[in-house]
């Protein structure tokens, strides 16, 4: 690099920083980490707790997501397998190895790490080579696989039932904290803490030199290769750090929930779940996924009040009580209505308004 | 390929005979056919779908399922009506396994219809946005079932003479399976004299390969599209309804559940080709069944394992078009 | 008498991607057009763009007088326009002849009449008629392509780039089948070999980054060796 004199892509990478920097989207991000920051102090209730942090999870494992199928463009289904990779490692090394301790908790951290990037780059390697389509079918099939062991596994894995473990320390049950704060908001700034972290992580990765060939590939694979870069590796590499952090998340949700089985950390719900988190928010716009998280976790938990209301207008007919019951059929409708009519998610409908208002320039990615 | 398929399922079938003594060995392997050419009427409309129409199409499941459900209905109404499912008549019998198979057919082709002009035909060539549509499509249809039907196993009326084995010197062969295979291999027979004597029959072919080729000597594709389509939803539901009786049991989650093994065969016996997936599924049965029989709890995991060696292997598929 | 196809100021994307910036041809009935240019001039997605693969963003493609701009594939191929695509586009897992019959427009005693001289046109593809047609060369592929435009009556031919990849003297036989094919068909004839062009060409475009810059007779480009050599650096 030589002194003085910067190339055009340097510059303008320099004038979207300084942009970034100014912009509204920053102050508005701020704003949302405060209000998740300082929930505790106006003494919420437990669910309304319980609801802030579980969308803080499920935006970021959103966005990990979104790392794969929006801006690498690799559609799969395994992720699901990834997250609960780590809330099962997590719950075992907690709860099988004696006393729970913090060591054992990064124990579980770590080796649900391992086993989820193993297992991703294992899949990547065979089949990122084939059409896309079969990827996802394979990626299909290895999840249910999982899902399959983790039942029939029932001496290691507790089986359908699944398990309970103790945390350690601050993080178990009813604990009391440093500064007189109970366990449970200890552990909701540390979990916090960790979603923001991973956040910043993927975007510097989204916005790396890295990235911007990840999203060069997904826009147009055959250009990539003929201008020299193996997109195979890159695919593998995107695809791994996308498993990582979900096996991350994963353990998070173990340490808040403090119950593990198939159905709420392996299975085909969770799967649905992130997915159509990230279309609501938008696929390619990693933040989407906050937007997707609430309002799905949000419009679930007051779900079941509508549910009831819902139930007792109809209480005639059969098949009206069923229709009233069967929430997963709005959920489907709400999913093949998103996709056709808001394909780009609210984000991204909202960022492509802003860029055609803004003449046409390139949308922040 | 051509030539190496009948060793493979020879050795498949042979193998076993190591492990296992010869008269449960002739039962598991009526049981591995039947099952494997009840996947293969699913797999084959799959396989010509994604062959033709690079349509990742989740929907099939639920097209097994409503299949079922509306062959079920059909089978309860007709025995509550003429009692031809508890009759001992052979006559009868058969009559309600057609009507009900005409009525699970029907609906799923009819379903197929609707399906491809309305969800698929909009997103056609977005992959991404095929697999979530269909997705979706796939959770509304499931859930309707559970409201139309409810949310409960049903039992599924099976024929008097069907069911039950029959003894063929010292060895107990199933009926139903029995007919299952011959079902299966009739339905094989019949694809493959479409797709080979046939203009429809050709013009798909070519459009497994090429469909912008065929685009451009004049053929409407997407009119080929929906007959594909609905084709393939048909045998879907057949698949659905003998399953059903297979099992002699419906859930709603029926299809989701068989699915998985249809894309598993889709995947081993290559995109496109109906061989493939005949001969894919019958691999795929009869190892379940044979390895249930010795260590049922690798069950599962056999499927996964063969398909894992043929990607190994042969990435598109034992029988798939090089793509 | 009017041009049997007329292509008009044709701006046509690819993605994100202004591959064709301003097409203008004239195609005269029973003579042989060539498009020349050099890679990615836009030439085959010029032939696209009229056999209707590529929707036009803007201009306008006429076949006897009449808009083509916007119909599908197929509606344009019926109109009587028979297309050789580069690459030829042979269906390999199915015979020879059944890609004849794949490529008639309805099969009928009329068809297959025509599929009778094409196959005495090319002796080759009668001998391998039950053949797999990923089995045949270079050469015979070629011929069975151009073989599948002729079972239709067309008033049209769009062949691109018929002699790539192949030896030359199996491009002299197909330069001899075409000549033989010209006299009383229209062809639209897309070719980087300029030697194959000039023969049996008798008017010629050139094409330069997604334009067309010359237009004119093939014989007066052939004896301009000013043109020949700017435009194709031949």
């Amino acid at each position: 690099m030589s002194a003085g004199v910067i190339t055009a892509v340097q510059a303008a990478r320099r004038a979207a920083r300084r942009a970034r920097g100014r912009s509204p989207a920053l102050y508005l991000r701020l704003a949302l980490v405060a209000a998740w920051a300082l929930l505790p102090a106006l003494q919420p209730s437990y669910q309304l707790l319980d609801l802030a942090l579980k969308v803080a999870l499920f935006a970021t494992l959103a966005a990990s997501y979104d790392v794969v199928i929006g801006y690498t463009g690799i559609v799969s289904f395994g992720h699901a397998m990834f997250f609960g990779f780590g809330a099962y490692a997590v719950a075992l090394a907690v709860g099988r190895l004696g006393a729970p301790t913090y060591g054992h908790l990064l124990l579980g951290v770590l080796a649900g790490v391992a086993v989820s990037g193993v297992v991703a780059v294992v899949i990547g390697v065979f089949s990122l080579r084939v059409k896309a389509l079969f990827f996802a079918m394979i990626t299909l099939a290895f999840a249910e696989f999982a899902l399959i062991l983790a039942v029939q596994w029932g001496a290691l894995t507790g089986g359908e039932d699944g398990l309970s473990p103790r945390m350690p320390g601050v993080f178990a049950a009813g604990a009391a904290g440093p500064l007189g704060l109970p366990g449970r908001v200890v552990t909701y700034y540390a979990l916090l803490t960790i979603c923001l972290g991973l956040f910043l992580l993927m975007g510097r990765f989204v916005h790396s030199p890295l990235g911007r060939t990840l999203q060069a590939i997904r826009d147009n694979e055959l250009r990539a290769e003929a201008l020299g870069y193996r997109t195979f590796v890159f695919q593998l590499v995107a695809s791994s750090f996308g498993s990582v952090v979900a096996a991350v998340l994963g353990g998070g949700y173990a340490v808040w929930v403090r119950y593990v089985n198939p159905e709420s950390a392996l299975g085909i719900p969770i799967m649905l779940d992130v997915l159509l988190m990230v279309i609501i928010g938008g696929i390619g716009t990693l933040e989407g996924g906050l937007v997707g998280a609430a309002v799905l976790l949000t419009a679930r938990t007051l779900l079941p009040n509508l549910r009831g209301l819902g139930g007792s207008l109809v209480a005639g007919s059969e098949i009206l009580q069923r229709l009233s019951e069967r929430w997963l059929l709005y959920f489907g409708i709400l999913f093949v209505l998103v996709v056709f009519f808001f394909p780009r998610g609210v984000l991204g409908t909202l960022r492509e308004v802003a860029a055609r208002r803004r003449g046409g320039a390139a949308p922040e990615a | 390929m051509r030539r190496a398929a009948p060793l493979l399922i020879g050795a498949g079938l042979l193998l076993p005979l190591a492990a296992i003594e010869p008269r449960a060995w002739l039962t598991l392997t009526v049981a591995g056919l039947a099952m494997g050419m009840l996947i293969f009427l699913v797999a084959s409309g799959l396989t010509l779908i994604f062959g033709l129409m690079d349509v990742l199409n989740f929907a099939h499941g639920a097209l097994f399922s409503w299949g079922a459900y509306a062959g079920f209905t059909v089978a309860v109404a007709v025995n509550a009506r003429w009692g031809w499912a508890a009759s001992p008549s052979v006559w009868a019998n058969a009559g309600l396994l057609l009507l009900a198979v005409a009525g699970s057919v029907a609906a799923a082709f009819a379903l197929g219809v609707l399906l491809e002009r309305v969800i698929v035909r909009p997103v056609y060539g977005q992959h991404l946005f095929q697999i979530l549509i269909t997705l979706g499509a796939t959770i509304v249809l499931e859930e309707l079932i559970r409201v139309v039907w409810g949310p409960n196993d049903q039992v599924m009326p099976v024929p008097a003479t069907f069911q039950g084995s029959w003894d063929v010197a010292d060895v107990v062969v199933l009926r139903f399976p029995a007919i299952a295979i011959a079902l299966g291999l009739a339905v094989y027979a019949a694809m493959q004299w479409l797709l080979t004597h046939t203009r429809v029959g050709l013009i798909v072919r070519a459009g497994v390969e090429n469909t912008e080729m065929v685009q451009v000597m004049g053929h409407d594709i997407r009119r080929y599209f929906t007959a594909v389509f609905a084709a393939g939803s048909g045998l879907a539901g057949l698949g659905g309804l003998m399953w059903g009786m297979f099992s002699q049991a419906i859930r709603p989650s029926m299809g989701g559940e068989q699915l998985i093994f249809a894309f598993i065969v889709v995947i081993i016996g290559g995109l496109g080709s109906v061989t493939g997936s005949l001969v894919g599924a019958l691999l795929v049965g009869l190892a379940y069944n044979y390895v249930a029989f010795l260590v049922p709890k690798a069950a599962i995991g056999v499927t996964m394992g063969i398909m894992v060696l043929v990607l190994l292997v042969r990435p598109t598929g034992l029988y798939g078009a090089g793509r | 008498m009017s041009d049997v196809l007329e292509v008009e100021d044709v701006h046509t994307d690819i993605g994100q991607h202004h591959i064709l910036q301003g097409v203008s041809l004239r195609v005269r009935a029973d003579a042989v057009t060539v498009l020349l240019g050099r890679n990615g001039a836009g030439k085959t997605t010029t032939m696209r763009t009229v056999m209707g693969v590529l929707p036009p963003r803007r201009g306008a493609v006429r076949f006897e007088g009449r808009a083509i701009h916007g119909r599908p594939p197929h509606a344009i191929a019926r109109l009587g326009i028979g297309y050789v695509p580069e690459g030829q586009g042979i269906f390999a897992t199915l015979t020879v002849e059944e890609n004849l019959r794949v490529a008639m427009r309805a099969e009928n005693a009329e068809s297959r009449e025509r599929m009778r001289r094409v196959l005495g046109l090319f002796p080759d593809l009668a001998r391998f008629r039950g053949a797999r047609a990923g089995t045949l060369s270079g050469g015979q592929k070629q011929m069975l392509a151009i073989g599948r435009a002729l079972v239709n009556p067309i008033r049209l031919l769009l062949i691109d780039e018929p002699s790539k990849g192949l030896a030359p003297i199996v491009v002299e036989h197909l330069v001899t089948a075409l000549e033989a094919m010209k006299r009383d068909t229209t062809v639209v004839l897309v070719e980087q070999n300029f030697a194959m062009a000039s023969r049996l060409g008798d008017d010629c475009y050139v094409m330069d980054g997604g334009r067309t810059v010359y237009a004119g007779t093939m014989a007066a480009l052939a004896a301009d060796r000013v043109l020949k050599q700017k435009y194709l650096g031949v």
